[in-house]
Order: structure tokens, then sequence, then C-alpha cells
């Protein structure tokens, strides 16, 4: 079991994070780390800041105060493919995919493999059709390389977008409510899908509502409440009644 | 994949018989060739305006367009004596400008493209009615570009040659949007933006690109129109040509929101098209129902083909849950019922 305190090197450290829009106060003091093939669970309600810190680490904005180290070095994003380049991929709710292209397509959108001919670069269906269907491989899904993500069930877009990750291969992924949204069976599909991603080693950050959930696959859970954190315990020091109360406020801090 | 197309082919092939058995004369080879060489004229642009649809985009400056490069052309070569070849680049050039600046003003400036393109379709013209005070320009009666005018409207044994440059320009048009990763970054945009720029694609220099091709296919078609009516009336000239386009683009499978379509189908559309505005003729019908005819087959066909895809996703749903579903003997049978449709990613 990892610890928020672990000696080992984290992959990404948030030192004194904070964050002004104007006269409000989003952010303050935010501290984090979090370690390779370790799983933390981003808990708190509407509000509480979690969207802004995710939004922060993926380079959406930079932040007020406070410095982000990835791999042990300062980093700056001043884009989101800043951050993507350093090997940081966000997994939205609502998926981030065209729908009209297939399964392959969306893995290799915006890097699509190419091959030369003469002059002109022609799109490889066969390469990344094949690359797509070991990635799915890799994630134990069985999703196909030529099917259109419209025909999709929920857990099969979110190995989509998994398998996007991993073709980057990404040491932290953040996703944003992976299992808001999808029937319970696919809610075991995404939840074994993050098994996978523990399993090569990579960080993931969980965002999201459902208790149970992060209870199922997080070694830890971090609670935002009013742009502050006010927990980061290891899932075995806590309880879903204790994470309840601090989001809810009813307990302060712990 | 090619469901759509193939329908599309059909429904030409069915018209056409029907029209040849009831007159002939629409199947003779003069009247063939003339509908090729219309089918050329006002494919090429219905090409630009299918790839501004596909971004989920709209082109409605063509017409207008039309009239102001082309009385500008005509200016050039008549009254400025400029040698053809540059007037040519010019008006090219011009096209592209036009289409660059519509581009700047719907992806840099976040305007929508259905006003930027009525704006242009209202400004130029108007500019090509007032910098003509509104008089019609034509070719003297020497030959100012008798060479570019064998071009632009002669054949080759037999068949016009805006007929076989369009076979080109769609074939080259056909890789790009097809085989390259221009093309597929182009329908990724256009069904959701969002994902195409969080995939790090440059959504806004996809979407630019296609105006730009759009307007450099406009300048294309004003030099063609130009040599086949050897004559610009600024108020007139090329009037209601961008709903030629548009309505060629929606019948060939192309969705007005974007990230469907495919070349093959611009061209059965346009040529669907010239198919019904020719038989009015031929089969007597009243002219001034032209309109009226094109405009019932091109509902009835959006109408059929939306029924058919909405069966086919029912089928879709339910083999996928078949699928997924634990272990029924039936399952596959359904899987194998139901083809997957690839619009959007015709290989």
């Amino acid at each position: 079991m990892v610890t928020p305190h672990d000696a080992g090197l984290a992959v990404l450290e948030l030192k004194g994070i904070g964050k002004e829009f104007g006269a409000i106060r989003a952010l303050h003091g935010v501290d984090l780390r979090i370690s390779p093939g370790e799983v933390v669970g981003l808990m708190g309600d509407n509000g509480a800041g979690k969207s802004t810190l995710v939004k922060i680490i993926a380079g959406n904005f930079p932040p007020s105060h406070g410095e982000i180290r990835f791999d042990g070095k300062p980093v700056h994003f001043g884009r989101p493919i800043d951050a993507r380049a350093v090997g940081i991929e966000v997994v939205y709710q609502d998926l981030a995919l065209a729908d009209n292209l297939t399964a392959a397509a969306n893995v290799f959108l915006g890097r699509e493999l190419k091959r030369k001919l003469g002059p002109f670069a022609l799109l490889d269906h066969k390469a990344m059709a094949a690359r797509a269907l070991e990635l799915f491989g890799e994630l134990r899904s069985e999703t196909r390389p030529h099917d259109l993500v419209k025909q999709m069930s929920g857990g099969q877009r979110q190995a989509v977008a998994i398998a996007r990750t991993r073709l980057s291969n990404a040491k932290l992924v953040m996703m944003d409510e992976p299992t808001a949204a999808i029937s319970v069976r696919q809610v075991e599909q995404v939840l074994s899908l993050i098994h996978r991603l523990k399993e090569q080693g990579v960080a993931v950050m969980l965002i999201s509502h459902r208790m149970p959930d992060v209870f199922a696959v997080c070694d830890r859970v971090v609670v935002m409440r009013r742009g502050e954190k006010r927990a980061d315990k290891a899932i075995g020091d806590t309880s879903p009644e204790e994470v309840t109360s601090l989001i809810t406020g009813a307990k302060e801090a712990a | 994949m090619m469901k759509k197309e193939l329908g599309l082919f059909l429904l030409l092939a069915v018209i056409s018989a029907i029209t040849g058995a009831i007159n002939p004369a629409f199947l003779s080879f003069v009247n063939l060739l003339n509908m090729a060489n219309l089918i050329g004229l006002f494919g090429v642009f219905a090409l630009g305006e299918g790839l501004v649809i596909i971004t989920g985009g709209i082109d409605l400056s063509l017409g207008s367009m039309f009239a102001l490069l082309g009385v500008v052309f005509i200016d050039l070569l008549t009254t400025y004596q400029v040698p053809w070849p540059l007037a040519l680049l010019l008006v090219l050039m011009g096209g592209l400008a036009l289409g660059g600046i519509q581009g700047f003003l719907i992806t840099r400036l976040k305007m929508q493209p259905f006003i930027v393109t009525l704006c242009g379709l209202l400004i130029y013209r108007g500019a090509a009615r007032y910098y003509t005070s509104d008089s019609t320009r034509g070719f003297g009666y020497g030959d100012e570009a008798s060479t570019l005018s064998n071009i632009a409207s002669g054949n080759i044994g037999g068949i016009p040659n805006t007929f076989i440059f369009l076979i080109i320009l769609a074939l080259v048009l056909g890789v790009l949007l097809h085989r390259s990763v221009y093309g597929r970054w182009l329908y990724a945009v256009g069904k959701n933006e969002e994902a195409a720029r969080f995939s790090g694609i440059n959504t806004n220099l996809v979407i630019a690109t296609a105006y730009v091709i759009s307007g450099g296919l406009a300048g294309v078609s004003t030099v063609m129109f130009v040599f086949y009516t050897n004559s610009v009336s600024p108020s007139s000239f090329g009037n209601f040509y961008e709903l030629y386009a548009i309505a060629a683009a929606v019948l060939g499978g192309c969705s007005l929101r974007g990230g469907e379509g495919s070349i093959l189908g611009i061209v059965l559309g346009t040529a669907l098209l010239q198919v019904l505005q020719n038989l009015v003729n031929i089969l007597g019908i009243p002219n001034s129902l032209n309109f009226a005819v094109m405009g019932t087959v091109i509902l009835i066909g959006v109408l059929a083909d939306q029924q058919l895809q909405a069966r086919r996703r029912r089928k879709a749903a339910l083999a996928s849950l078949a699928r997924t579903a634990p272990k029924s003997k039936d399952s596959t049978i359904l899987q194998s019922a139901a083809l997957p449709t690839r619009a959007g990613d015709q290989a």
C-alpha cells in the first residue's frame, strides 16, 4: 500500500497551488503527491475546486500561486498540449470522442500513423487498426477497432478513451467522472480498466462522486472543500461515512 | 459504408431510365454531353461546398463570388489587356483570399458561418454591381483569351473539359478527404470540434482551410462559367448557385450538422440535380416547375435516407445488445445482420 508520504519518487507533486478568478478564490494552498501506479480518488461537492485543480494540472490554465513538479522537475503548462507532452492525459466526462469515426480512428486522432506514397503521406489504416487492437487487448476490452464509436456502449467508449492515453504512454491519467451515466456492468469494466493502468505503472487520478467506485479502486482519497484540501488518507484508514462528512463539511478536516 | 452512394447511383439510374423510356432524346449523345458539361460546371464548386459542410459550416457566398470574380476577370482581360495566365492566377488568388477572409472570421473571430457567408453573399454581389455600374460585361470581338477559352469550354474526344476536370478534381479531393490525415481531421472537427482540439488538432486551421479550398474552387468555377456564358451580368450571374451546391452536397449524403459526406456522394448529388433539371425540359414539364421538382426530390431523398439510417441504428443497437449479453445462441446471427455504417470513414 502506497501512502501519501511515501519516500518514492512522485510522478506529480503540487505545492501550495492556489487559483483566483478575479475576486473569487477557487483554490487555496493545495499540496498533493501522486506516485507511479497509484490510484488517487479526488472527491468533493460541486464547486469544491476539483475541476479547477484538474484543469490546472491538465494545462488548461496556469495556477495563480504554487509549484507543479512532474517527474521531479518543475513544469509550467501554457496549453493542454504542454501537459500532454510530459505525459499527463485527461479522459473527459463527455469523453471527447468523434462519434462518426471508428474506434481505431479515435485512438489515433491527432497522432495518425502515415505511410509515404511518393511525396504524399496517406493514412495507414492497417497499422492503426492493428495497434488499436493490441491496446484494447492490453486493456482486456473487446472493443473492435473498426466499429464506429457512436454504436458503442459507455464502457467501450471509456476503453477507447483510455486506449488513447496508453498510446502516448501517459504517466498520469486523470479521469473525470468515468462511471457517471453508465450501467452497473459497464462500471465494472471501467474499474478493471483502471486496474490495468495501475498494473502498468500509470498513476491515475479518479474524479468521482460515486463512493463505491472510489473505495473499490483507489489507494488513497483526497477530499476537497471550498477550494482547500481537507483530507488525504489511505483508503484503509478511512470509511465512506468519514469521506461523506468531510465532503459535506460535517467534519472539518482529517 | 458505400450504401448511401449506391442508393443515390441507383436512383440516378432509375430516373434516367424512366426519362429515357418516355423520351429517347434524353439519352441522345448530344444531350448526355450537354449534361456532362453542366455536371462539370456545377460539380467543381459543389465539392468545395461539401468540404465546408463536412466541417459543420456552410458557404452561402459562392454565387456572389462568381459575379464579383467574373466581372473582375473579364475586365482584366478586356479593359486592362492582362495576359490570360496572369488574369487566371489573379482570379484564383481572389477566390482563395475571399475564402481565407471568411475562414478567418469564422475560426478566429468565432462568427457563425451562416452569418459570415451570408454577408459575403450580399457584399460581393453589391461590389460586383457597383464596380460595373450594374452593366453586363462581356468579351469584345477580339479573342482576348482564346487559348483559355478553348481549355475551359472545349472538349477532348467530345467529352467536355469541364467534366474531365471535375473527375480529376474529385479523384484528388477523394484522396485528400478519405485517405489523408487532413481528411480524417476534417471529419473529426465536423462532428466534435472539442474532441479534435483535445486531441491536439489545430481545429481553426482545419476549418479555415476548408473555406480557402471552397473559395479557390469558386475561382476555378468562375472562369469556367465565364467561358460558358461569355458574359457576366453582375446582378444575375451565379444567382442561387450556392444553393445548388448545398443541395448537391446534402443529396450526396453530407449532413448539415457536419462530420458526414463523401466526394463520390457529392458528385452523384450534382449529377442527380442536373438530370432533374434536364428531365424537366425533356419531358415538357413547364419550366416554371423546375425548382419545385428539385425541391420535392431532395425532400423525399433526405427523408428516405433518414428513415433508412434510423432503421440501421435500431438494428445495430439490437446487435450490440446481443453481443454484450451473456452468451445467447442467436447473438451471432444478429451481429452479422447489422453491418456497421461507416459514414465519415470511407476507406
